[in-house]
């Protein structure tokens, strides 16, 4: 018999199937169990149940499908590894993406990102921390160079309005010199002969210092607390 | 040489076999490529059920279990049929291909009776993303699997019609490839859907 046209007839043997069929069920028992008396989540019991669909999978190849047992050349098997890498670029590629956009795009950033940028006070029922309604106002005014009073203390949601008297532009920024942090996602407070006040919406709690950016002897602080039961 | 060599049209005969034989593979593995897309389309959307239950609330695991055993060994029944077949043994063939028949058959039962449970209690392929992906990822291979039934029952009644001669060896050889394939296929969806559903 000619090795050329083997015929196909002679591949699979009632031995190589009860081989294969037996190989085939430990391959799905094993997992099923690991899974059952595996409690909680993890990657590692990911990647174990796919390492043994994979070892199922050869098994199956070879005993079931009998691939890579024709006479050469065996296109076949070099259309399977064709395919198969496709389906790696297809399936790993949209993990890959969707993965990404999950991490970058998800709901809750994007609501955490409207929520300051608008000041959106309340989302489903649930306060964000953003004031609805402002109360009473607080001055600060700067006269040449002084701040007056220094300390100034409000309730949460009060309005605090900073008054430049000075020819000057002042350029005031949050913490003690030399950092410059942030109020209530506002980087500075600018104070210009064009425009000589600014105001503020006292929404974050706690003890703030200001200083201007240039003369760092004016400084103050004002102090916001939570007495609304807000 | 205790083999005679074969006769040419024997030999002609192999190679119609050989090109017959790839021919289905290549729609084989551009099927497995749709399936892989399906796939896909389960991993990324599997998490989006919105309120609905998860997949670890929906699926049990027994019954994936009854699904892969039943499929698997009509895999086997397929394999023992396809060498009886190959030996000329048209009585072993028809039984052990009857036996592939009604177990392919209970493995559909099975799977219709989950999807018409979910459905019943409101869980549709427009709930959700999740469900969405899920129905038409094992609903494809249920309908692989229906097709694959009704091709095994016309090959059987023209088995028994015309009895078991070389033509009809060959579509047995395809069927059995294709029943195979359906059971790799199925793996997956055990791994992936159902107990990946619950890691």
């Amino acid at each position: 018999m000619s090795q050329q046209h083997k015929p196909r007839e002679e591949r699979g043997t009632i031995e190589s199937y009860v081989t294969g069929f037996a190989a085939s069920l430990a391959f799905t028992l094993i997992p099923y169990f690991l899974v059952r008396n595996y409690h909680g989540t993890g990657k590692t019991m990911v990647v174990t149940i796919m390492a043994l669909a994979m070892i199922q999978l050869v098994i199956q190849i070879v005993f079931f499908l009998h691939l890579g047992r024709g006479p050469k050349p065996r296109w076949e098997l070099l259309f399977f590894y064709a395919t198969f890498s496709m389906i790696l670029v297809v399936v790993g590629g949209s993990l890959i993406i969707v993965h990404n956009l999950h991490s970058n795009m998800s709901v809750g950033d994007q609501e955490k990102r409207l929520v300051d940028s608008e000041a959106i006070y309340q989302v489903n029922g649930k306060k964000t921390g953003a004031c609805q309604t402002t109360k009473a106002n607080h001055r600060i005014v700067i006269t040449n160079g002084v701040v007056s009073p220094l300390h100034i203390t409000a309730d949460q949601c009060d309005t605090l309005t900073f008054i430049s008297q000075d020819s000057d532009t002042h350029t005031l920024v949050f913490g003690n010199d030399p950092t410059h942090d942030t109020y209530a996602g506002q980087g500075e407070i600018s104070l210009r002969r064009d425009q000589k006040t600014d105001t503020l919406t006292l929404s974050e709690v706690g003890n703030f210092t200001f200083h201007d950016s240039q003369y760092s002897s004016l400084t103050g602080s004002f102090l916001v607390v939570d007495s609304s039961g807000y | 040489m205790s083999e005679s060599p074969l006769s040419h049209h024997e030999q002609h005969e192999a190679a119609a076999n050989e090109r017959v034989h790839f021919g289905f593979w290549i729609y084989l593995m551009t099927d497995l490529l749709m399936f892989a897309v399906l796939f896909a389309c389960y991993a990324v959307l599997h998490n989006n059920n919105v309120g609905s239950p998860s997949a670890k609330e929906l699926f049990t695991l027994p019954l994936a279990l009854k699904e892969t055993l039943l499929l698997l060994t009509s895999s086997f029944t397929c394999g023992i049929a396809m060498v009886t077949a190959r030996r000329g043994r048209q009585t072993a063939t028809l039984v052990w291909f009857l036996v592939t028949f009604i177990l392919g058959l209970m493995f559909l039962a099975l799977e219709l009776s989950e999807f018409h449970e979910f459905i019943h209690e409101g869980y549709t392929l427009q709930t959700n993303g999740f469900l969405s992906s899920f129905f038409i990822l094992v609903g494809t291979h249920g309908l692989h699997i229906t097709s694959g039934l009704l091709w095994m029952a016309t090959t059987l009644f023209y088995v028994m019609k015309r009895g078991l001669n070389p033509p009809l060896v060959r579509k047995l050889g395809l069927l059995s490839l294709f029943w195979h394939f359906l059971d790799i296929v199925w793996i997956f969806i055990f791994t992936i859907v159902y107990l990946g559903a619950y890691v």
